[in-house]
Parts: structure tokens; C-alpha cells; sequence
């Protein structure tokens, strides 16, 4: 048979099928459904506060407060390339950032000293075998010999590289927790945009220590997609982790902000305002709206960051983990048994959601619960978390850990609960020998024969 | 015929040999210390391939010769013509003989070898009384089951046995065997350095066991196209001496059953490798 035209053709056609794939998608931080219930008068400023304070994944950037270890490097300006007039970008080569982390593309430049000093430049160009930088060319920008300046954002931006790499395609580009691959996992991947995490090793107001998220990344969470990173080095993880947070400290600004407008502000309210009922004329509301984004918004705004930026660093103190007063106490039958007794029993109710014999059926998986956030039940019976998962409560026999199989760690869940979820804390009604117990007990449930 | 063609299949056994020859060179060959299987049984493994190599290697060569000298003829030959022939009675039975002896010697040859290595009555009598750990493949990483110090691995866990992932800590200079697993779909246990590699099945338990002749820190991969996460199923496995094996087991055992206090306490969120690090 002859290699007809049409096929010739589809052959033909095949390497423009394949360069369309290799397109780079768009690549942007996603705001929350919430800010997009927004009038688009009141979502517009929310995002771009978000954008001018956190920018994109292109472009990160930093400011003041946040415990976030953005990795500034220092240079300094060693020859600047003549440029013609009307060229946009103005070369220049530079000293001091040999041992700097290699990718500076799209990094910003803070000059300290000459013409621009406290002026922000983006890197458009970096070479790192020549050492040459580009930005763009401005009136206020004249580098000479000798100016120093700053590249921020290096450690955040090498944290983002290996968080694209190796998180991204599950937790997804603004922590999410819809990746590419999200559609497929159950339990799905953690949003991080509320800034709770379930395994920690705080207190139950707390949020999660660095040490924490490190652990997970590299023992992952057995019995969940959450693969361990072991192989990563220490330094990797701990640039993930800071990216982590950082995304974590984004999305919860977001929510802040956003929360506070929601109220007035959102399109189903700006239209009962504007209805017969509320009597508001829509010109009116956008007049109040503009004078609250002038007068308050900033306030609003530097107040949610810090907020946000305190309970973080307050995690990482030392006096923010759990640690017993008590050693455990030695794991015998009559320990056992009183850790039996106080599962059981009306103090700690363990048995309504993990069952009498802790198979993870008790009498509140048949139950329909309100949701905390909006106070209206549930569509379907059993217990759900602050993502809006359905959450069945943990087989005891099963022996998976998620938050980690050391007795610490299950005393650290009964101790401040589990964040995020149902499981409350019992640390302050219950001894520390009370808890032990029932760390006994709970430990030895998936080797009984009951 | 023209001339380019003999020069096209002359080109190929060439470039197979030279290639072959310089794998070793620029490091196409296999991995680990200048190609060597860092286990006695892998270095036996190694011997069958260089043996099979070699024949193929004989046959495609020899074969590629004698087609090089047909075309050659042939197109210095314009004059005579092809004749067709019914086929040569001889000729049928020597290359069909010859191969056939070949095969058979390879498979009487192999068969002591693949004992050794796959038929659990041949492993080496103390490895297979005591497996030291208990290995599930899982998407996307490697987890470890260990029995506590003095006791047997069960085939169901132990209030006291020891996990791990992705770190699999092995003693040197003695046989050790494993129970291999999945716990969700097909895997496949590789250790390229050692030469070993064995599917993991859901539902069924493999024995598997290696003897690494070096000390050292070994790649473990999944061979198995396993999901979208295969290429980062990635985990060590760590020959170390019988004494830091024991203490590793210490050290995870102080680990597994730490209660928040005491003397670990201050490097209590670092993984059980950092502990062992001195």
C-alpha cells in the first residue's frame, strides 16, 4: 500500500502536536473561593495586596516580619556593560555571588548603596558561569563599580524549586491541595492555606513546629499517599519546609483579610444590601467600600500578616511543645485495663466515635453533624474536618500511625487532639498517668485478640 | 545491491563492539566499582551475562560477516543472476543444531546459579532461619519491619517490632534474607549494585536474600512501573559493620519507644539515620 497524503500529512502534523504539549501552562498562585465571592470591587485590592506582598511563583517577594528565612545574599557591582539607548535591559557583572544558590532569574535585587539605593530591581537575566545580571533599565537605577546590593528570596526560591519538584503535582502550586494528581488520592492532600496541620508535636492551640513538617517530609504518614522524602538531604528539607510555611502564612493572610470583608462585602450581601429590603443604593456601598480600602485596609492587612507571622514563630519556641510531666508509665495489664476503663468511660467518650471496641464505628459515625464554619449539617452522617472531608475515626487495631508510632506521639494526639479534626484535646482534663494509660491501652489494641 | 548497503551492516557489528568495549570506560556498563557486582552472587550473575554476551555477541558478528560478504558479492557480481533453490537439508541442521546445543548447554549451565538465588531450599541455611526485616513496597516509598533485638521476625507484627522507611539497614560479611511485600499494587525490589531484583506482589510474601561483599551504602529502587511516583521510589539500603547494625537497632529501639523524655529528647524529630550518625 502507498503512504497515502493524508497520512504524510499527520506525520507531518505529529511534531506540532508535541510542541503544543511542551507549552508551559500558566503558573499563578491561586486565591481562595472566598475571595472570589468578593464583589470584584472589594476582590480586586485583596489581590493585589496578596500579589504586591507575596507575588508569584515567578516572583516571590519578601517583607518585613514574617519568620520566614528569605536568604538574602550580598554583591557588589564589579564592570557594567555599555549598553546602547535603547536597550530596555542594563548589564552589569558581579562579585560575591559565587557560592549563592545558582537560580536568580526573576529573584529581586535591593540596591544598598549608589544612585538606586532602596530601589527594587527584578533579575531578568543571570548568568552564573559569567556572573552577569540583568534588570530593567530606569531613570532612578545607575549602577557603577562598587554598589552593593541585596539578592533576596534565595533560600525561599530554592525551597519553591524543590517544593514544585517533589510537592507541587499533589499539594499543588499554592498549597491548595489540588495538584494534578490531588483528583486521585483519598484521603486528598492538605490544603495548607488554613495554617493547620494535623501531626504535631505542640500544644493544642498551636501551630505546627518546623521540626514537625520536617518530620513528615521525611517519614511521610504511613497509611495516607504522603510518601517519605528521606533521601532529600537535611538542607532540602528544611528549604521545603520554610516554603511551606511561607505558602501556609499566604493563604492565611488571604482568609484573614478576606474574612473581614466577607461580611459587608460579598456579592450575595452587597445584593440583599442593594435589594428593595436593604434599601442601600449600590453607589453608596462602593463609596463605603472605597473609603474602608483607603482608611483601614492597610491596617487590616499589616495586622492579619503579623498576626499570622506571630503564631508561627510562638510554634517554634521551645515552651510550645508537648512534653510530659510524667515517663510513661510501665506497659502492664492493670495499666492497660485502666487505660480500658477511661476509653470507655464519660470523661474522655473515646468509644462514641472510635467504638466500644475501637474499631473506628461508634455511635457518632451514624450521626449528621454541623459544620463549625457555616453551622448548617452535613449532607452525609459521620464526622468531617475543617477541609470538609468526611473524616471516619481511626481502627485502633489496625496499628497504622499516621502522626507517628512512637508512644510521644500518640500521647501528643490524646494530649492536644488532633488539629483540624474532631479529636479533641485531653490534656487539661486528664492526668498524665491517665493519659499513659490509655496510650497503654490504645497501643495494645492491635495486638488483642478481641 | 549498491556498495552502501555492506557498508551499512558492516557499520552495525562494529559499532556494537567498539561500544561494548568502551561501555566500561565511560561508565554505560554495569553500576558500582569498575562494573563489579558488590555481591559474590551478583559477580556470578555478571559471569552468565559476559558468557551470553559473548555468544550473541560471536553469533550477530559472525552472521553480520557472512551477510556483509553476500552483498559484497553480489554487487561486484552484476552479471550472474539469483537462482532459486528449495533449501539446503545440511545447512537446516547444522544451524539449527548449533544454537540448539548452545541454549542447552546456557540452561544446564544457569541452573545452579538460579537455585542459588531463587529456590528457597538452596539459600543459605542461616539466612532464611532468621529474615531480618520485613520489606512493603508501597506508592511511593519503602517501608521496614524489624523484629525487636533477640527476637524472630513474625509474619504478623509485634508490639515490639522496629519500622523504618526508606532506610534498610543490613550487617555485612554474612547472608541476610528478607520477607518481601506490596501492599498495594506490583513493585520490584532492586538492587542494582548487588544484582538483585524480585517483583512484590500483593497478597503474597517473598523471600529474598542478598550478601553484599562490601561495606557501603546501596541504591534501592523500584523497578516496576508502579504509578505516576515510580521514579522517586527511591531508598538506601546500608551494609555496616554486625556492631553498627546492632547499635542501629539500639538506637531505633530508643527511638520507637521514646516517651518524650529523657536523654534523646534533644534530637527527638530527627530521623533514625541522624541518630546513628556519629
Amino acid at each position: 500500500m502507498r503512504f497515502g497524503l493524508s497520512r504524510l500529512s499527520l506525520l507531518l502534523l505529529f511534531p506540532l502536536f508535541s510542541l503544543t504539549g511542551c507549552e508551559q501552562p500558566q503558573v499563578n498562585f491561586v486565591f481562595s473561593e472566598k475571595t472570589n465571592e468578593l464583589v470584584p470591587e472589594a476582590a480586586k485590592p485583596v489581590k493585589e495586596a496578596l500579589v504586591r506582598q507575596f507575588g508569584n511563583p515567578f516572583e516571590l517577594t519578601q517583607f518585613e516580619g514574617l519568620p520566614t528565612d528569605f536568604g538574602d545574599v550580598e554583591g557588589s557591582v564589579k564592570t557594567v556593560q555599555s549598553s546602547s539607548g535603547d536597550e530596555k535591559l542594563i548589564r552589569f557583572q558581579v562579585e560575591g555571588l559565587q557560592d549563592a544558590y545558582p537560580k536568580l532569574l526573576g529573584l529581586p535585587l535591593e540596591w544598598t548603596s549608589g544612585k538606586g539605593q532602596g530601589q527594587i530591581s527584578r533579575i531578568k537575566e543571570y548568568n552564573y558561569e559569567t556572573g552577569t545580571i540583568a534588570v530593567d533599565k530606569t531613570a532612578d537605577i545607575e549602577p557603577q563599580p562598587g554598589d552593593t546590593f541585596l539578592v533576596e528570596c534565595t533560600r525561599l526560591q530554592f525551597g519553591r524549586d524543590l517544593y514544585n519538584r517533589h510537592c507541587m503535582h499533589c499539594h499543588g502550586m499554592s498549597g491548595e491541595g489540588t495538584g494534578p494528581t490531588s483528583r486521585y488520592l483519598n484521603p486528598p492532600p492538605r490544603d495548607f492555606r488554613q495554617g493547620i496541620y494535623k501531626y504535631t508535636s505542640t500544644k493544642p492551640t498551636a501551630k505546627a513546629q518546623n521540626a514537625d513538617l520536617e518530620r513528615t517530609v521525611k517519614e511521610g504518614i504511613a497509611g495516607t499517599y504522603m510518601p517519605s522524602f528521606k533521601l532529600l538531604t537535611e538542607d532540602e528539607v528544611s528549604a521545603i519546609v520554610n516554603y511551606v510555611v511561607w505558602l501556609s502564612i499566604r493563604g492565611e493572610t488571604e482568609k484573614k483579610i478576606v474574612d473581614e470583608l466577607f461580611f459587608d462585602y460579598s456579592k450575595e450581601v452587597v445584593a440583599e444590601r442593594t435589594s428593595e429590603d436593604g434599601g442601600e443604593s449600590r453607589e453608596d456601598v462602593m463609596e463605603e467600600l472605597k473609603e474602608y480600602m483607603e482608611l483601614d485596609f492597610p491596617d487590616t492587612l499589616e495586622f492579619a500578616t503579623s498576626s499570622v507571622a506571630e503564631a508561627w514563630e510562638e510554634a517554634n519556641m521551645e515552651d510550645a511543645v508537648v512534653v510530659p510531666e510524667t515517663p510513661r508509665v510501665p506497659d502492664t495489664p492493670e495499666s492497660r485495663e485502666r487505660g480500658r476503663k477511661l476509653y470507655l468511660g464519660d470523661k474522655t467518650k473515646c468509644a462514641t466515635c472510635h467504638g466500644l471496641q475501637g474499631r473506628g464505628n461508634g455511635t457518632a459515625t451514624q450521626d449528621f453533624w454541623t459544620n463549625p464554619a457555616t453551622n448548617e449539617k452535613y449532607p452525609n452522617r459521620g464526622l468531617h474536618d475543617i477541609w470538609g472531608n468526611q473524616l471516619p475515626p481511626r481502627d485502633l487495631h489496625r496499628g497504622i500511625y499516621r502522626g507517628g508510632r512512637r508512644p510521644i506521639d500518640v500521647y501528643r494526639r490524646m494530649y492536644s487532639g488532633i488539629k483540624g479534626t474532631p479529636m479533641p484535646a485531653f490534656g487539661g482534663p486528664l492526668s498524665d498517668e491517665e493519659l499513659w494509660d490509655l496510650v497503654n491501652y490504645v497501643m495494645s489494641l492491635p495486638y488483642s485478640s478481641k | 545491491m549498491g556498495k552502501g548497503w555492506c557498508l551499512f551492516f558492516l557499520f552495525w557489528p562494529v559499532a556494537a563492539v567498539v561500544s561494548c568495549a568502551m561501555a566500561p570506560m565511560v561508565g554505560w556498563s554495569f553500576p558500582y566499582d569498575n562494573a563489579q557486582a558488590a555481591s559474590n552472587l551478583g559477580i556470578r550473575i555478571d559471569g552468565l551475562f559476559y558468557l551470553i554476551l559473548l555468544v550473541t555477541a560471536v553469533v550477530f558478528v559472525g552472521t553480520q560477516a557472512v551477510l556483509v560478504y553476500a552483498l559484497w558479492r553480489g554487487s561486484n557480481n552484476r552479471d550472474e543472476r539469483a537462482t532459486y533453490t528449495h533449501g539446503n537439508h545440511k545447512l537446516e541442521l547444522i544451524w539449527s543444531i548449533i544454537p540448539g546445543v548452545i541454549l542447552l548447554f546456557l540452561a544446564l549451565y544457569q541452573m545452579n546459579l538460579w537455585a542459588d538465588f531463587r529456590i528457597k531450599k538452596y539459600f543459605p541455611e542461616a539466612a532464611v532461619k532468621a529474615p531480618i526485616a520485613e520489606v512493603t513496597a508501597r506508592q511511593f516509598e519503602w517501608r521496614f519491619r524489624y523484629p525487636a533485638i533477640g527476637k524472630k521476625l513474625q509474619p504478623k507484627p509485634q508490639a515490639d517490632d522496629l519500622y523504618s522507611v526508606n532506610e534498610l539497614h543490613v550487617p555485612f560479611g554474612k547472608p541476610v534474607m528478607i520477607q518481601l511485600r506490596s501492599e498495594d499494587v506490583q513493585h520490584s525490589f532492586f538492587l542494582p549494585a548487588l544484582r538483585i531484583k524480585q517483583d512484590a506482589l500483593p497478597g503474597l510474601q517473598i523471600p529474598v536474600w542478598f550478601e553484599a561483599n562490601k561495606e557501603g551504602v546501596y541504591d534501592l529502587v523500584c523497578a516496576e512501573l508502579c504509578g505516576w511516583g515510580h521514579y522517586k521510589m527511591k531508598a538506601h539500603v546500608i551494609v555496616e559493620s554486625e556492631a553498627d547494625y546492632q547499635n542501629y537497632l539500639k538506637n531505633l529501639t530508643q527511638q520507637q519507644f521514646y516517651d518524650g523524655l529523657g536523654k534523646i529528647a534533644a534530637n527527638e524529630n530527627d530521623s533514625e539515620s541522624e541518630a546513628t550518625e556519629k
